[in-house]
């Protein structure tokens, strides 16, 4: 399979202030991907670059077997930019009508005006706004505005779409549509479809691969787990997003400076049955979601805080656990990492 | 009161008889107008739009520079433009004095830092998303302004109007520029001086109406522009 996308020792810089450092990331063409991060984690600037609307401070970009140029004085990335279309996790919409946005790409590459209508159609069709082709295109609801800002995108057939946050902004039913969307895209043009989002679970029903940001490098994190961590009273003793305590395994005492903790939902065991008296490393909470996720199943366990881990599916048979079964987790310092 | 009243009635007779000499004062006034606002627009326009624009270093300093501009007094541009085109001026070979022309020259200078102020604050208005949307469908530079103009048009129609309106009722520079010569350089605030120097005020309100109803047209024909945008 030919790499979409090929960084190497990839820095952008701003004022001298290093917000992106990816020393080595390939992407596969045709596949989905979820970019996971916490604010100013470096996903709009990687955005950016990956769009070609900004030029890096050092480093290399492949894209599709050729080398990007940059920081050339007046260089044009055009060639490149109609490659990928991104979409705003608020797209903004030019105050004219849905045709005249979806038509402004399609006009851009010279397609001509009877190419131009039936590709307006056809997309439209595909996110249901058919009957909004004269509408007001800035007079449209959030759900409608995220469903436009795709079609406008999906028009000029991109090799790659980057969707910042594609459903923060929308309702559930839009939600659902928007995922249905970008699954179908990916099946049928075999565009590559790289998103953020802060929702993991949604994001793992649609991603083939996902990876993590952090202070603008990239992680072995799985971006589950990640929680805020203030120090308790207590000696050993933190508290999870502010309200869940959490005793610490031995040797795993909070860093200095250090509030962001990260739980392996991989590395931990889990037991069925009441709760224990506290102890390092451990959790107790009952099962809110079990979904399955390939050969694996998540589990969604609330402990005042809401922890995921995962199961085989042998494991999960063998436990034969239901929503609702109280459960313990328990983590080892192999399964605690300070952020 | 009674005065007032016999002179207002007169002059709304004048304006409805057409009056040939109230008709030259307008088409001389609108034709400056014109001109020197249309002149100051392909001048202003372009300019602001690389100031709000642009990756100025000194942009700050610029825009207190062109603000400080739209205090200008309209003799001191007078004066101004007098140095250069009277007979002893670096220009006064082209013979621009008292011509419209020189009107034109001193109006531009008037609302050129108008027009552009007005056009930094329009373009500086515009949500910097329509630009990178505009770039990641495939937009060059130029495509992109031509986005950024297109939605930033309401702001330009009035700023343009706003300097129509400035010139069309200044009177030092169509005074000390044009020297008020009838039928020829004599606008409609120039002629009201006059008219008003001589105790003459029945062509001074005919000229006063005619003036607040252009101004007023202008401004309907903005707020239809505004409301068509808007349907």
């Amino acid at each position: 399979m030919r790499h979409q996308y090929e960084l190497s020792q990839l820095v952008q810089s701003y004022g001298g202030k290093e917000v992106l450092h990816i020393d080595h990331l390939v992407l596969e063409r045709g596949r989905i991907y979820g970019l996971f991060g916490p604010n100013g984690a470096g996903k709009t600037t990687l955005f950016n670059l990956l769009a070609f609307l900004e030029t890096p401070s050092s480093g290399s970009i492949i894209f599709d077997g050729c080398t990007v140029p940059r920081s050339k004085p007046g260089l044009r990335l055009e060639k490149f930019r109609r490659q990928v279309v991104m979409v705003d996790q608020h797209p903004i919409m030019f105050s004219t009508s849905v045709f005249k946005n979806i038509e402004f790409g399609l006009k851009i590459r010279g397609v001509g005006r009877p190419g131009r209508t039936e590709i307006i159609r056809r997309v439209l069709e595909l996110v249901d706004l058919s009957s909004y082709a004269s509408a007001r295109a800035d007079q449209l609801s959030g759900g409608e505005t995220q469903r436009l800002a795709l079609a406008r995108a999906l028009a000029l057939s991109p090799r790659v779409l980057l969707c910042d946050e594609p459903t923060a902004n929308v309702d559930v039913e839009n939600q659902a549509v928007i995922r249905g969307l970008l699954s179908r895209i990916n099946r049928d043009q075999g565009c590559t479809i790289l998103f953020t989002s802060h929702d993991r679970l949604q994001a793992a029903g649609l991603a083939d691969e996902t990876f993590v940001l952090e202070k603008g490098r990239l992680v072995s994190t799985s971006h589950e787990n990640i929680f805020s961590c203030s120090a308790a009273p207590e000696q050993g003793v933190c508290l999870l997003q502010e309200k869940t305590r959490f005793f610490l395994p031995r040797g795993c005492l909070q860093p200095l400076g250090r509030s962001r903790i990260h739980l392996n939902p991989e590395k931990y065991t889990l037991e069925r049955g009441p709760e224990p008296t506290p102890a390092p490393g451990v959790l107790h909470g009952r099962i809110s979601l079990l979904l399955e996720e390939g050969e694996r199943i998540r589990v969604a366990v609330n402990t005042g805080t809401m922890v995921t881990v995962f199961l085989s599916r042998e494991e999960y048979q063998r436990h034969r656990l239901l929503i609702g079964d109280p459960v313990t987790l328990r983590f080892g310092g192999d399964g605690v990492e300070w952020l | 009161m009674n005065f007032f009243t016999a002179s207002f009635s007169s002059a709304i007779q004048l304006v409805f008889s057409l009056d040939p000499e109230l008709l030259t004062v307008v088409k001389v006034s609108l034709r400056v107008s014109c001109l020197s606002t249309l002149l100051a627009s392909v001048l202003g326009i372009p300019l602001g739009f690389f100031i709000a624009h642009g990756h100025l270093p000194a942009k700050r300093l610029i825009i207190t520079l062109l603000n400080s501009l739209l205090a200008l007094p309209t003799v001191v541009i007078g004066l101004f433009v007098y140095g250069f085109i009277s007979r002893r001026g670096l220009f006064g070979s082209l013979d621009l004095l008292y011509t419209q022309n020189a009107i034109i020259i001193g109006q531009v200078i008037l609302i050129t830092p108008l027009v552009t102020a007005l056009i930094v604050a329009a373009i500086s208005r515009i949500d910097e998303r329509y630009a990178k949307t505009a770039r990641t469908l495939g937009a060059t530079s130029l495509q992109t302004a031509v986005v950024i103009f297109r939605e930033a048009r309401f702001g330009i129609c009035a700023a343009v109007i706003s300097a129509f309106g400035r010139v069309i009722s200044e009177i030092g520079i169509s005074m000390m520029l044009g020297g008020n010569i009838k039928g020829f350089t004599r606008t409609m605030t120039t002629a009201m001086a006059l008219e008003y120097d001589k105790g003459s005020f029945t062509l001074a309100i005919a000229l006063g109406l005619v003036l607040m109803t252009i101004s007023l047209a202008m401004n309907v024909l903005f707020n239809l522009v505004q409301g068509r945008g808007r349907l």
